[in-house]
């Protein structure tokens, strides 16, 4: 086990690198530059700005700096705005962090209670109402669940605040982040606990008289969560890192905008940071869902 | 009933799709001075027009009453809040209810002084005529106490103006003379007062004072922050800063609110009616709008661009306010469809495709913000540096007012005096021989794009095909620089009231010359720069102010003679205000003075 988590972390670096480079360079070869304005900037500004943030050197040098800066711990700083990077991504981060977390607990519970009642009451109404909404939810695109549930609870029922200065509110960004999760572990979760339910263990325990509370939980449910999990792992590193339509629609200040805003900019610090932010954060997201399959299942091995 | 439910989310869910993409941008569009109308709106929504329009009818008469505290928003994250750093006019909103400098404006545009006591005293002796400004300022102080003095303004200047600040507006100072250690020529003789020493009379160095790249900025705070000068702004960057203005940031959520409260060391403390102002960070059109609609916010500068037709003059919370700048298109001389042309014809060719063009149709059905059109360059209403307007009613290049369908024929004489020939349709369109292909560039937004669908339906009637290439942002600013187009979408709001602003744009060196004048190659087609170039120099230099406005009037003519610049119409700027709140004012350069506002 310790063998196998040590040999991801090597293949988890390695891949970072390769994300890192890949980016690096792609981001460079977009035409466009980050002291572009609607009114230029001078000649003379520039090249200061150019020469403080190594842009005058050669691109595969620029590259070797920036890596041999971020093992110093040193992502930089802003073209954009000056301001430090690494402070920026905690600051967003711990906003979309705490929004993207309340939405994927919200996501994983209520899919994995509906998508067990649906199955437990197969083509009965539960199950047909459960699968008409989660089709809905898997449907709907979240700008667009964003913006009615903006039109409905803000403007015709005022039960919220569009914005506030003082006491903004999470539900419906939670609401308009969790459905399509939601939506999509219900359906898992259906259809892999139909599977299991049918398995000869299931029966078997039925037969010999288990409580059929613990014949569903500890015998079906269990091993229905397998593609579940494969499910949620990415997803949970995916919602944690924002939504860039969600978050401007609500006013948020998390990181799923940032990383749009900075690519209109090519604000190359910034752009680099979230995406190596991102891609570490998908690498042990991957590494915990794997960790995850082996205490669901020990017949799972590591070889 | 199942079924009808899923096609009307069916309907909903394909007309939002539309409108998904373009959102990008929004997060730009205050940063670029030059764009702040309506027309830069990035994004409408047909699905929620029904619901909006609705809201919008009932005068969005919700209001909130929490007298003391004003809710605005004007854009969202500023880049900067140092005045010397901030480029875009949403900072300078921010910069002049934080920061005080020696003028500001009242009410009604006039310049008044602020901290400093009276209006300046200009050299009259012979040799340094106009050239040397004595300023007496009042004793004030910072916002954390400290005393503020003339040596504050020396030194904020310096820094602005330095090389290793890189400040957008560091050229401003140029007018400024340098002494021999290359610093400004700025004293403070006394704690209280400031000699400014100019390098020539300049009608406008009042304003600029007034300007927020003139505020001054607290010495102590900015190297505290910034000890080896490699991060300027990063004084700045959070709340509690050091200022000297109405207001101070007492909090900060970043790309959520900010929260401002009153200054108790403001010098002129007193005079503050509003106690809090609360903004809003949002450049989403629909999210502001909602915002505004519910009742959350007070005031606002941006709807989406569908509203409008149905705000102006029908909603009394819709507002105009006058911006002193001009939405142009211009051709790019080096071009090759002008190839193989002389001087004069490639200028025929541009000045009849300027006559093609409905000005009038743009303002009423794009702009729809009761914009002027516009028939020079130089805005109207702005002042000509001698103490009258610089623009008369014989600085008309054309009549703007029936440019378009009634000019047909004006223009194919053109063009045929240029060496085309044209064969009639028969439907009131022409085919040209040889044919003109070219391209315009716009950025992503709707205005911009209709703007250019109405140019390219005008220039079609002579046969002139037009392909509009819409870019991203940041491709769009370095395609045009870099004269990748045959006529691009341009604007210039002026930072200052005096027509060199506008007129120096198109020097050879200058930046901003995305119309290629004078740059690159030079071909037969291009018109010859280098007299225009000495024209803008002689205008810096003339100490003559009565000389100095034929000057400009001389380098007008010369830029429209090129045609290579297509006024479109005057810039306006749009605002909502909540009918319980009074007394925010702006001036021409899109600056808003929230600080005498009141509410009820």
């Amino acid at each position: 086990m310790a063998k196998y988590i040590g040999k991801r972390l090597v293949l988890a670096i390695v891949s970072i690198l390769i994300v890192s480079a890949i980016t690096f360079f792609v981001m460079n070869a977009i035409p466009g530059g980050p002291f572009n304005k609607e009114k230029a900037t001078s000649a003379e500004a520039q090249k200061v700005l150019e020469e403080r943030y190594n842009l005058d050197k050669p691109i595969g040098e620029q590259y070797v700096l920036y890596l041999n800066n971020l093992m110093h711990g040193d992502w930089g700083i802003s073209l954009h705005n000056g301001r430090d990077i690494w402070d920026e991504i905690q600051m967003r981060f711990q906003v979309s962090a705490k929004l993207g977390g309340m939405a994927a607990a919200v996501a994983i519970v209520i899919g994995l209670v509906l998508g067990s009642i649906a199955a437990l009451t197969r083509n009965k109404l539960p199950d047909r109402l459960i699968i008409f909404f989660t089709t809905l939810g898997t449907a709907m695109p979240s700008f667009v669940l964003a913006t009615l549930l903006l039109l409905i609870f803000c403007l015709k029922l005022g039960w919220f605040p569009v914005w506030s200065s003082s006491n903004p509110n999470y539900v419906l960004p939670i609401i308009a982040l969790s459905v399509y999760p939601m939506a999509y572990i219900t359906r898992l979760t259906k259809t892999s606990m139909l599977d299991s339910l049918n398995q000869d263990y299931v029966r078997t325990a039925k037969a010999k008289g288990v409580p059929g509370w613990k014949v569903i939980f500890k015998h079906a449910l269990r091993n229905a969560l397998v593609p579940v999990v494969t499910y949620v792992g990415p997803m949970v590193a995916y919602i944690l890192t924002g939504s860039m339509v969600v978050e401007n629609i609500f006013t948020i200040g998390g990181l799923g905008s940032t990383f749009v805003t900075s690519i209109v900019n090519r604000d190359y610090t910034m752009i680099m940071a979230v995406t190596l932010f991102l891609a570490i954060l998908m690498v042990f997201a991957n590494l915990l869902t794997d960790i995850a399959y082996k205490m669901i299942d020990p017949r799972i091995t590591f070889e | 009933m199942k079924k009808k439910l899923v096609s009307v989310l069916l309907v909903a869910c394909m007309a939002l799709s539309l409108t998904a993409c373009g959102k990008n941008d929004a997060g730009n569009k205050k940063n670029d001075a030059a764009d702040n109308t309506q027309t830069e709106g990035t994004e409408n929504s047909d699905a929620e027009e029904g619901a909006d329009t609705e809201e919008g009818a009932e005068g969005g008469s919700i209001t909130n009453s929490d007298t003391n505290v004003l809710y605005i928003n004007l854009a969202s994250e500023p880049d900067y809040l140092d005045p010397a750093l901030n480029s875009s006019v949403d900072g300078g909103c921010l910069a002049v209810n934080t920061f005080a400098g020696l003028y500001t404006y009242d009410k009604e545009g006039n310049l008044i002084p602020d901290l400093a006591v009276d209006m300046p005293e200009v050299s009259a002796e012979e040799e340094n005529e106009g050239k040397i400004y004595t300023v007496k300022l009042k004793e004030s102080k910072w916002s954390n106490g400290d005393d503020l003095k003339a040596q504050d303004f020396v030194y904020s200047w310096n820094r602005a103006c330095a090389e290793e600040t890189a400040a957008d507006y560091g050229y401003l100072f140029d007018i400024i003379a340098r002494k021999d250690d290359g610093t400004l020529a700025v004293e403070a003789t006394d704690d209280y007062t400031l000699v400014i020493t100019l390098v020539n009379p300049c009608p406008y160095f009042n304003d600029l004072m007034a300007f927020p790249t003139f505020f001054p900025v607290h010495q102590a705070s900015v190297e505290a922050a910034d000890p080896d000068g490699s991060v300027p702004g990063k004084w700045a960057q959070e709340a509690g800063f050091v200022c000297n203005g109405a207001y101070t940031l007492e909090s900060w959520n970043h790309d959520e609110s900010m929260v401002y409260k009153k200054n108790a060391n403001y010098h002129n403390v007193d005079s503050v009616t509003m106690e809090e102002l609360h903004f809003m960070l949002s450049a989403d059109d629909t999210a502001i709008y909602a915002a505004y609609n519910s009742g959350d916010v007070d005031y606002i500068d941006t709807v989406p661009n569908d509203e409008i037709s149905s705000l102006n003059g029908v909603n009394p919370e819709f507002g105009i306010l006058d911006n002193l700048g001009t939405y142009y298109i211009g051709f790019n001389v080096n071009d090759p469809i002008f190839d193989g042309k002389t001087v004069e014809e490639a200028a025929k060719m541009r000045q009849a495709m300027n006559l093609l063009i409905d000005r009038q149709f743009i303002v009423e059905n794009i702009g729809q913000s009761g914009q002027i059109v516009a028939d020079s360059f130089v805005p109207l209403g702005m002042a000509d540096g001698n103490g009258g307007e610089f623009k008369q009613a014989d600085t008309s290049y054309y009549d703007a007012e029936t440019t378009g369908a009634a000019m047909v024929e004006d223009a194919k004489k053109l063009m045929e005096e240029a060496g085309y020939s044209f064969t009639d349709n028969g439907d009131g369109t022409y085919k040209i021989d040889p044919a003109i292909n070219m391209t315009y560039l716009t950025n992503d937004g709707t205005g911009h794009v209709a703007i250019a669908q109405a140019v390219q339906q005008d220039l079609g009637v002579l046969g002139i095909t037009m392909e509009i290439q819409t870019q991203d942002w940041n491709v769009f600013l370095e395609n045009r620089k870099n004269g990748s187009f045959t006529i691009a979408r341009e604007g210039w709001l002026a930072d200052y009231n005096d027509p060199v602003n506008m007129l120096e744009i198109f020097t050879s060196d200058s930046g901003n010359n995305d119309m290629q004048l004078g740059k690159g190659e030079k071909s037969d087609s291009a018109p010859d720069w280098a007299e225009y170039d000495a024209l803008i120099t002689e205008i810096r230099n003339t100490a003559d102010f009565a000389k100095r406005v034929e000057l400009m009037h001389k380098a007008e003519d010369m830029l429209m003679n090129t045609w290579a610049v297509v006024p479109l119409y005057y810039y306006n700027d749009i605002y909502m205000q909540k009918p319980n709140v009074d007394g925010i004012y702006a001036t021409v350069y899109g600056m808003k003075y929230f600080m005498n506002a009141t509410k009820k």
